[in-house]
């Protein structure tokens, strides 16, 4: 089973994270983290098979958090999940390394889109 | 000096899309409220842009609506009480989205705070309207306004 950290400061928005993974039909072990700074934490130390971080959090952001995993080395699979999708984040986040950027709200089938390429 | 142009229709359309997928699994629930109503106690949820000019989303709505759509957003039972944290965290995640979307449409780029929630209405002195959006939520009124500030 995939072990996935899911990063976001709303505790509403990890749930329908969680929900709508489940829909998209991944039943995946998820570790909920509540901001960048203990999703690294949790990355570091667990070594998950995914990141979907939220981008504006409290503390670190996504973009830092994704960063600060790059600068030590750690090159987990990482995708955003955020409300903010313009060209200039998706590029940001690309540069970063970043494996996608799906923009809120989504669904099941944005969610596949873009996570079926990384299982292959 | 910048201005924030109107996003006119588009703030309907992206609050409809984001109900869509995120509270009602399904469209038809949000609609238009042509000539308003008026909210009797209101809850404020907003998110200021930071995009070349600084614009704020403003979503209002009755605490009882507010307590609805916590529900909706946590799939509660109906008569499930609903907690001051999730009520903020939920209603300032839906002017998240919609801010967020609508700050994605604006030609210069820059940041987004974290959404604030309150029972008063946030300063705006000095402030100019630059939209105004009536709509419905299953039967509740839920106004977005758009302001440069």
């Amino acid at each position: 089973m995939l072990r996935v950290v899911v990063a976001d400061d709303s505790r509403v928005m990890r749930q329908i994270v969680v929900r709508t993974l489940r829909q998209a039909g991944y039943d995946w072990d998820i570790t909920e983290a509540v901001d960048g700074a203990e999703a690294f934490q949790i990355a570091r130390a667990e070594q998950p098979d995914l990141v979907l971080s939220d981008w504006n959090m409290p503390n670190m952001t996504g973009i830092d958090l994704l960063r600060a995993l790059r600068a030590a080395g750690d090159d987990v699979p990482f995708g955003f999940v955020t409300s903010e999708g313009s060209p200039e984040m998706r590029e940001q986040a690309d540069a970063a390394g970043a494996l996608f950027l799906v923009a809120k709200p989504f669904t099941a089938e944005s969610f596949r889109e873009v996570i079926e390429p990384v299982l292959a | 000096m910048s201005t924030l142009t109107p996003f006119d229709t588009q703030i309907s359309a992206i609050a409809e899309e984001v109900f869509a997928a995120m509270i009602d699994g399904e469209p038809g629930h949000l609609v238009a409220l042509p000539d308003g109503a008026p909210l009797t106690d209101p809850v404020y949820a907003w998110v200021d842009m930071h995009a070349g000019v600084t614009g704020r989303a403003l979503l209002a709505t009755d605490v009882a609506t507010a307590h609805d759509l916590a529900r909706a957003l946590l799939q509660m039972g109906a008569d499930e009480p609903v907690g001051e944290a999730d009520l903020v965290d939920a209603f300032g995640e839906v002017a998240n989205v919609v801010g967020g979307n609508l700050k994605a449409l604006l030609p210069v780029q820059g940041t987004l705070t974290l959404p604030q929630v309150g029972r008063e209405r946030p300063d705006l002195s000095g402030a100019t309207q630059v939209d105004a959006v009536a709509l419905m939520w299953r039967g509740q009124p839920l106004d977005i306004t758009v302001w440069q500030i």
